[in-house]
């Protein structure tokens, strides 16, 4: 079980692969987009998603707090940038979870 | 919570007290499916500045007519130097675009590698071929190459960038 303070309640897996911190619409987009790179720029992950700084800022403090993405500043330009990335937890959660999902289109299809 | 437009199953489902796994319908998955692949592409193929699209372009455009030209002394040092140039080209444009991708992975698919590079590399094959049989002007092969990675790449940018998020 993870929280985000004041936001809201996430789940921990529910086996199966099923991740229910990931599922969340904008979670399962930024997996998706860290599961292909190795690190995200944070301005450039929002421009990719299209969403908002603070929802963005939102959501990578869950995926942070289940331990699925951690973050590394570094300074460019002078200007410090953050830039994300899956760790190796994250990235099979993720795996797991689009597994789960292939595997309920799949069962679908099937009957 | 937030819920895959127009299913609703979240909230219904912990109202009626169903397990995660069981609750998620098929329509739910599978937009959820296309929404991770949306966010692929996006990674794939958008965020590039243009300049990479036409300066690899040019390397391969170069590579294709040092092939076509083979046989001179010349041709590995310029190769070299070509290659060099092409990994600068993309390192700088992966910090630009704020992307790593890493030297070795792509968020391309194997289908979108095969569109991107396999024309370029059918005629850098075909010019080499050529140059030891007939008159064939390398230097129209290396144009043909170029135009057509910087507008693969180019075009299939425009378009990620213009799919809107699911």
């Amino acid at each position: 079980m993870s929280t985000s303070p004041g936001t809201e309640q996430v789940t921990a897996p529910a086996g199966g692969g099923f991740d229910e911190v990931i599922h969340a619409p904008v979670r399962l987009r930024i997996c998706a987009a860290l599961d292909h790179a190795r690190e995200i720029e944070f301005g450039a992950l929002q421009a990719l998603l299209d969403i908002s700084k603070s929802a963005l800022s939102k959501h990578l403090s869950v995926l942070a707090d289940a331990g699925y993405v951690e973050q590394r500043r570094a300074v460019r330009d002078t200007r410090q940038r953050v830039w994300l990335r899956l760790t190796d937890t994250g990235r099979a959660a993720y795996r797991g979870h689009v597994a789960a999902l292939q595997r309920i289109v799949g069962n679908a299809q099937d009957q | 919570m937030e819920t895959y437009e127009g299913t609703g199953m979240i909230e219904t489902a912990e109202a009626l007290g169903m397990d995660t796994y069981e609750r998620v319908s098929p329509d739910e998955a599978a937009q959820a499916l296309a929404a991770a692949e949306s966010s692929r592409a996006r990674v794939a193929w958008s965020g590039y500045p243009w300049w990479y699209w036409v300066g690899t372009g040019a390397g391969l455009g170069v590579a294709t007519y040092m092939v076509g030209l083979s046989g001179h002394w010349w041709d590995l040092p310029i190769l070299g130097v070509t290659l060099v140039l092409v990994i600068l080209v993309a390192y700088a444009a992966s910090k630009a675009r704020g992307v790593c991708e890493g030297w070795l992975g792509t968020a391309m698919t194997r289908r979108e590698v095969s569109v991107l590079y396999g024309p370029a590399t059918l005629l850098i094959l075909a010019s080499a071929e050529a140059s030891k049989h007939a008159s064939w002007p390398p230097i129209a092969a290396a144009v043909t190459v170029f135009v057509l990675f910087a507008g693969t790449g180019l075009a299939m940018g425009a378009r990620a960038a213009r799919t809107r998020r699911p």
